[in-house]
């Protein structure tokens, strides 16, 4: 049916014509046709048709792992392999949650009636686009100005998104767990043609076959990461790897963060910074849980640059100790600390909850007066922190010519419930450690 | 709510901020729910857990934080072999692999499986182990020549060549105990995988993408030490024999600035000590007119004719008559003191009239009265003159002046100190044992108020 072909293409002709060839589209009509010989044929299926495969940009309703549609917006697509030459399988990004969440997915997930070409279309049939992109740009505009991320102008942002806006590894095996990544990792090109890496969970060593993986557990002499522990309470031992000692471990650590840290760099080598691994230990060795990493002198007083902890182990109060340990060993250093920016949602929300707990539970014992100085003082924050999170709280307040901290026991204790629990406690007497030197 | 309009002054982070314990101290003067903390501590009462939902800042955040994904590996347990021991003390680093030396760092890659899968078809005895073991080495290997050949390159820019040749690789791989084909089928193997790649397949042997590349896909590049020197500030500090001069240059011109204001320092203090001693010297002065005011007025009071000679001496001479003359030369008890000598060589009594002996003086207003010779004139502001001290300093009464000369005079000098200082030789009536009053000196009769001298 010949005749069906030029409306089709005329309708959608400025989404499809372009990019890639005709002969899908012809194949698609020539596959629809024999279906609906009759001349009111159902609409959604002539769209259906028309519509595949969906161009990068399209927006879509997506079946999400909870079952329930969400709309998604088409990143990327690629064909698969060993199938028609009109298969493909789409890289989406749902456009209500975090990149983190953004996958592959197959053709079968995907609500067809729901396509919205929004390159062109101004007039919403689902009303909801509008919606949808508003959300979109203030996920954006929360990034940008809440997050801290504003050293990342638009621009740069773009391209940071540009590049690395498909997933690579989709899944890692580390040790006990399988791990579902979150972002875009820079791996070595040798590993551009896997979706899933085994690592090495002593030496962080990956590797794209199990085998691989298990004849490496044969001659790996290492059960702890390769630095001095400094730490030691119960099960949990805390480990300090220089980058410039144990270079390999260190990049291998950074390749591995990323998977799961979207704004991290790994533009710099690890010379400059110590890593600080948590470790869970047993008889088969010590897990990493989490780790966070500093720079060996930091002109800005950065005490912390990245800092991850592993799914499998989220929401334990892993990730307020990594933080509380930082700003512990801020305080044997005699300086104050911040973590560097921009902060990622989840680390945002870590450090008010941290900041918040420290610096209420001071305020509620403290008598008489104090200055901002001070408070930075014991606790090693930044002063502009210690700003920043009390006004955030409405603490400071200007009365009478004067700023004042307000500290009702009822309102502290209702922000510091809010804060949530402090995790687990860093035992300061079991923290053995002398504050990074140079050696000459 | 004018107050509002108030644009708050920048909170200064050393002032002390006092801390309110109530918030009712806020509301009082403020319009009703003007923060969401009041807001807060007023909903709580009614509708608690509602209020508490409603503030939970991270509420809307926490909704979006992912249900972390992840499943247990079955092949764990046999993966990993339960025979770690954790000793009781803090583990400590060992050196890094590199160093150690003996360990394998190469893991196979898909390719080297499938090529050794094919391979060991043919030749049953390579293991792979084995063959993990010849590609490091083989790494290695080519890795020294390239540093012996000196073409270690410090970051990538082209491709790394191959310089390890089979006779070399097979020297060095000799103690293997492999066979001379497999070594052979396995360097032709790696030298076609490494040439493919064009750099080194071990990745610790990979040099870092050069400083000033740009694509996001290479990474660890060298911090840009090199890089900071392009900066004008810093090619102007160049480490060469030229910038040493130039700094040993500025250091000699500040430390000459540095003693220049050293020795103006010095001579301000000076100045300072010169401008203090005048003080002190017309304060104690100032004092010691008022003392005598006081005394005369009590001897006149009690008839009494003051000043004995051992009275008014210093308090240096009252050490000294007990320290058995050990120095004759006034103690320093203050640099006060010592400073009034360039001005006034004959003053070793004046400091006499310190705070301390003037309260010694108050506190024995009956003893002195009996030491004084009764013969002695009343002589306002004035002290007798010691005659062998005055002897010392080179100064002579006029009568001794003209004695060798000119016959006794008909009268005797007798000294005294006067006002200001001076010394003063009154002419003295030998035989009614009174002065003799001359009008230059400022003697005044015992008045009432002799004030009305000044």
């Amino acid at each position: 049916m010949g005749s069906l072909d030029a409306p089709i293409s005329a309708e959608n002709g400025s989404v499809h014509a372009a990019g890639h060839g005709k002969s899908p589209l012809i194949d698609v009509a020539a596959r629809a046709a024999p279906a609906d010989s009759t001349p009111d044929f159902d609409t959604s299926k002539r769209r259906r048709s028309s519509v595949l495969p969906l161009e990068v940009g399209t927006r879509v309703m997506c079946r999400w792992r909870d079952s329930k549609y969400h709309p998604v917006k088409v990143i990327e697509r690629r064909r698969v392999h060993g199938s028609g030459p009109n298969d493909y399988e789409y890289y989406v990004h749902y456009t209500e949650f975090n990149r983190r969440l953004d996958e592959w997915v197959k053709l079968d997930q995907l609500d067809l009636d729901s396509v919205e070409a929004v390159v062109d279309e101004k007039v919403e049939e689902k009303g909801a686009t509008g919606l949808k992109m508003t959300r979109h740009q203030k996920r954006k505009i929360d990034e940008t100005h809440v997050e801290g991320h504003e050293e990342l102008d638009a621009a740069s942002l773009r391209e940071h998104e540009e590049f690395t806006k498909v997933k690579n590894i989709a899944t890692i095996e580390l040790g006990r767990y399988e791990i579902e990544t979150w972002y875009f990792s820079p791996f070595p090109p040798e590993y551009n043609d896997c979706l899933k890496l085994f690592f090495c969970e002593f030496c962080l060593n990956f590797m794209k076959r199990k085998e691989q993986l298990q004849r490496h557990m044969k001659k790996c002499d290492l059960k702890h990461p390769p630095g001095d522990e400094i730490y030691r309470s119960g099960t949990l031992s805390m480990f300090e790897v220089d980058g410039k000692k144990n270079k390999v471990y260190g990049q291998n650590l950074c390749y591995l963060a990323k998977l799961f840290l979207d704004h991290k760099t790994l533009y710099y080598d690890v010379d400059l910074f110590l890593f600080y691994v948590l470790c869970e230990c047993d008889d088969r060795g010590c897990h990493m849980v989490g780790y966070f990493s500093k720079e060996k002198h930091s002109e800005e007083s950065y005490n912390l640059a990245c800092i991850l902890t592993l799914p499998p182990y989220q929401r334990k109060g892993y990730g307020k100790f990594l933080i509380a340990f930082s700003y512990e060993l801020s305080k044997k250093e005699g300086k104050v600390g911040t973590p560097e920016r921009p902060l990622s949602d989840l680390g945002l929300l870590s450090y008010r909850g941290y900041w918040t707990r420290v610096l209420l539970d001071i305020l509620k014992k403290h008598k008489g007066n104090i200055s901002i100085k001070e408070l930075s003082d014991m606790t090693a924050i930044k002063a502009e922190d210690i700003l920043t999170t009390l006004q955030s709280l409405e603490l400071i307040q200007y009365r009478k010519g004067q700023h004042v901290i307000c500290a009702d026991p009822k309102v502290l204790d209702r922000h510091l419930k809010a804060a949530g629990r402090g995790g687990l406690e860093v035992d300061v007497c079991k923290l053995i450690w002398t504050p990074y030197k140079e050696q000459s | 709510m004018s107050r509002l309009s108030f644009r708050p002054r920048p909170l200064d982070i050393h002032k002390k901020l006092p801390i309110v314990k109530s918030i009712k101290d806020f509301d009082d003067d403020e319009a009703p729910a003007s923060t969401r903390n009041s807001q807060l501590l007023r909903i709580v009462p009614e509708v608690e857990h509602e209020a508490h939902v409603q503030h939970v800042p991270s509420k809307k955040a926490a909704s979006e934080i992912p249900t972390p994904q992840f499943v247990y590996v079955d092949t764990y347990e046999r993966d990993y072999s339960c025979t770690f021991a954790q000793p009781t003390s803090y583990l400590r680093a060992r050196g890094a692999r590199a160093e150690i030396g003996e360990f394998v760092e190469y893991d196979l890659d898909n390719e080297d499986e499938d090529w050794f899968s094919e391979f060991s078809e043919e030749m049953k005895s390579l293991t792979p182990e084995m063959f993990e073991s010849l590609l490091f080495k083989l790494e290695v290997l080519d890795h020294k020549a390239r540093e012996r050949a000196g073409l270690i390159t410090p970051t990538v820019g082209s491709p790394i060549p191959v310089l390890l040749r089979l006779e070399t690789a097979m020297e060095s791989l000799q103690a293997q105990a492999v066979k001379y084909t497999i070594i052979q089928s396995v360097y032709d193997y790696w030298k076609e995988k490494r040439q493919r790649w064009q750099k080194p397949v071990l990745r610790r042997l990979q040099p870092p993408p050069p400083v000033n590349d740009t694509n996001p896909y290479n990474v660890f590049r060298p911090r840009e030490k090199a890089h900071r020197l392009h900066t004008r500030r810093m090619q102007r500090r160049e480490n060469n024999v030229q910038s040493f001069e130039k700094l040993r240059q500025v250091r000699r011109n500040l430390d000459q600035a540095k003693s220049l204001l050293e020795a103006l320092i010095k001579r301000e203090e000076k100045k300072r000590e010169v401008i203090e001693s005048e003080v002190t010297l017309q304060r104690m002065q100032m004092k010691y007119k008022h003392e005598t005011e006081f005394l005369e007025d009590n001897l006149a009071l009690s008839g009494f004719t003051p000043f004995s000679s051992k009275f008014v001496s210093s308090e240096e001479e009252f050490f000294d008559s007990d320290d058995v003359m050990t120095n004759r030369l006034p103690r320093s008890r203050s640099t006060a003191v010592q400073n009034l000598h360039p001005y006034d060589t004959n003053l070793p009594v004046v400091p006499a009239v310190s705070s301390k002996q003037e309260l010694k003086r108050r506190y024995v207003p009956h003893g002195w009265p009996h030491k004084l010779d009764p013969l002695e004139p009343v002589l306002l502001f004035t002290k007798p003159l010691l005659p062998d001290k005055l002897a010392m300093a080179g100064i002579l009464p006029p009568d001794s002046i003209t004695k060798n000369g000119v016959p006794a005079q008909p009268y005797k000098f007798r000294g005294r100190i006067g006002r200001g200082g001076r010394i003063i030789f009154d002419r003295w009536n030998s035989l009614v044992q009174t002065p003799i009053d001359c009008g230059n000196s400022y003697y005044m009769p015992p008045k009432p108020r002799p004030s009305t001298c000044n």
